[in-house]
């Protein structure tokens, strides 16, 4: 599952689709207040979008553009931003996750705080479910090397 | 309007239902396939219609946006690993 | 006879120095050999490299550009809000998405003139949407009919057009109007399967394919051969009347 496929028509609409695919999922995560969507959900999307890159493009490809070494590390950044800024609330003074306290380091007002706390872990969120769906898929696919 | 696109929403989930038929008794499981992904292609539409009925069309869109793209990877997916598995 | 034995074991102790020496000469001059075609190809890498760096930085920075505003559009069209705070997400996303695969959406690119093919693009489009609904309505008749006239066929026919954009482009126009699927491209040749006569007839005479040709700008070359040919009939005609 690995081979690139050798069909044209896939393989140019895959590669014409997957910018739209990845501006289309970091949408769903910048609007998570405003319509459907979220970390989680965009995140997903995000992730598919590599995996058709693997399908359509090789995994040797993909690999190039997207290595191994760089999905953990995102892995790992996308549960800092998460749990960074819950212990950073909790450092300024209030509960885990409590984000009214933001504003004292962000000059907005407590309610302003709150929605760009949540922006904040939705992006961390998203960030860390994209880096785990693409190491799991290219676990399996090549057998666990 | 609304009992329109109410009486066009229960003709596609019939026709939901036919394409069903094949997704179950399909001798081969790339008969199933084809199957599941015209169902897909109707689900798209029947959100679009939902989202007509219940006033809030940019809330829907964005789902059948979702599930539209989901439909074309999974399908291309399952595809790939049937062909690598020796079914086709 | 220990006499015989000892020269015997001598000899093949010198064959199997010899043998070695050999082989470690051998090995010796491959490992040079290699070493030149290393430097050689390296050489040859910075001379290329010294020729097509200008341009492909610079294709490298229309390709970011290009598809940071294509996919700018889309997230304007996307996101409903205009204000400061979504714009600039907005501008952070893309350049991001644009950064991550701007060589995925202009790979390829032989075409000088966008802006045209935009625009002949956009003016295909209705045409395309007319045949739909006349295809429609045929395969509809046919199916409905109790005798169901139809002629299942797979056709084969080699298509003028030159690069993949426009073979897809043929293949999802021929897979979109009903009747016919375009099962497979193998080389330039399109294997399509028809549903009728009628629609294998509509589909061979060309019109589609002389319609994405046109839109692409191909298939409109001027041979060199033809000129050459045409060249001395026309200096004849030149000498007849100057």
């Amino acid at each position: 599952m690995t081979r690139a496929t050798d069909d044209v028509i896939i393989k140019t609409v895959s590669r014409i689709f997957t910018p739209f695919i990845q501006i289309f999922a970091l949408y769903v995560i910048m609007h998570g207040h405003h319509s459907p969507g979220g970390g989680f959900q965009g995140g997903v999307i995000l992730g598919a979008s590599f995996i058709l890159l693997v399908i359509t493009q090789g995994l040797d490809r993909t690999r190039r553009r997207f290595s191994q070494k760089l999905g953990t590390i995102f892995c790992s950044v996308g549960l800092l931003i998460y749990s960074g800024i819950g212990i950073l609330c909790l450092i300024l003074g209030g509960n885990y996750l409590d984000y009214g306290k933001l504003n004292k380091i962000l000059p907005v007002i407590a309610a302003e705080a709150r929605s760009l706390g949540i922006l904040g872990i939705e992006i961390g969120v998203g960030i860390g479910v994209m880096a785990v769906m693409y190491s799991i898929f290219s676990d399996i696919v090549t057998g666990g090397e | 309007m609304e009992k329109f696109f109410l009486g066009i929403g229960i003709g596609l989930c019939f026709l939901v239902l036919l394409c069903l038929y094949r997704g179950i008794f399909g001798p081969t499981v790339l008969n199933r396939l084809a199957g599941i992904s015209a169902i897909g292609t109707k689900t798209l539409v029947i959100l679009l219609l939902m989202g007509f009925i219940y006033d809030r069309v940019d809330m829907f869109m964005d789902i059948s946006m979702v599930y539209a793209i989901l439909n074309f990877i999974g399908t291309l997916a399952v595809a790939k690993y049937l062909e690598t598995k020796g079914e086709v | 006879m220990e006499v015989t034995l000892l020269v015997h074991a001598t000899d093949q102790a010198f064959e199997i120095i010899e043998n070695a020496r050999r082989q470690a000469v051998e090995l010796l001059n491959s490992t040079v050999g290699l070493a030149a075609e290393e430097q050689r190809w390296l050489e040859e890498k910075r001379i290329r490299a010294l020729f097509t760096g200008a341009q492909a930085v610079k294709t490298r920075r229309l390709n970011f550009l290009g598809t940071f505003f294509i996919l700018f559009f889309v997230w304007c069209i996307l996101s409903g809000h205009f204000d400061a705070f979504h714009l600039s997400l907005g501008v952070i996303c893309c350049g991001l998405v644009a950064h991550m695969s701007h060589d995925l959406l202009f790979a390829n690119v032989r075409f000088v003139d966008m802006r045209t093919i935009a625009k002949r693009f956009i003016a295909y489009i209705p045409w395309l949407l007319g045949q739909i609904i006349l295809a429609n309505i045929h395969v509809a008749g046919l199916a409905l009919n109790p005798k169901m006239p139809i002629d299942p066929k797979i056709i084969r026919f080699k298509t003028k057009l030159e690069s993949d954009v426009s073979w897809v482009t043929l293949a999802n126009s021929i897979t979109l109007t009903p009747g016919t699927i375009t099962v497979d491209i193998k080389e330039g040749e399109f294997f399509v399967h028809a549903l009728s006569k009628k629609v294998a007839r509509d589909l061979l005479s060309g019109e589609m394919e002389d319609r994405v040709a046109h839109i692409y700008m191909e298939a409109d070359h001027i041979y060199i051969q033809d000129v050459l040919d045409m060249a001395h009939i026309y200096g004849l005609f030149r000498g007849i009347g100057g």
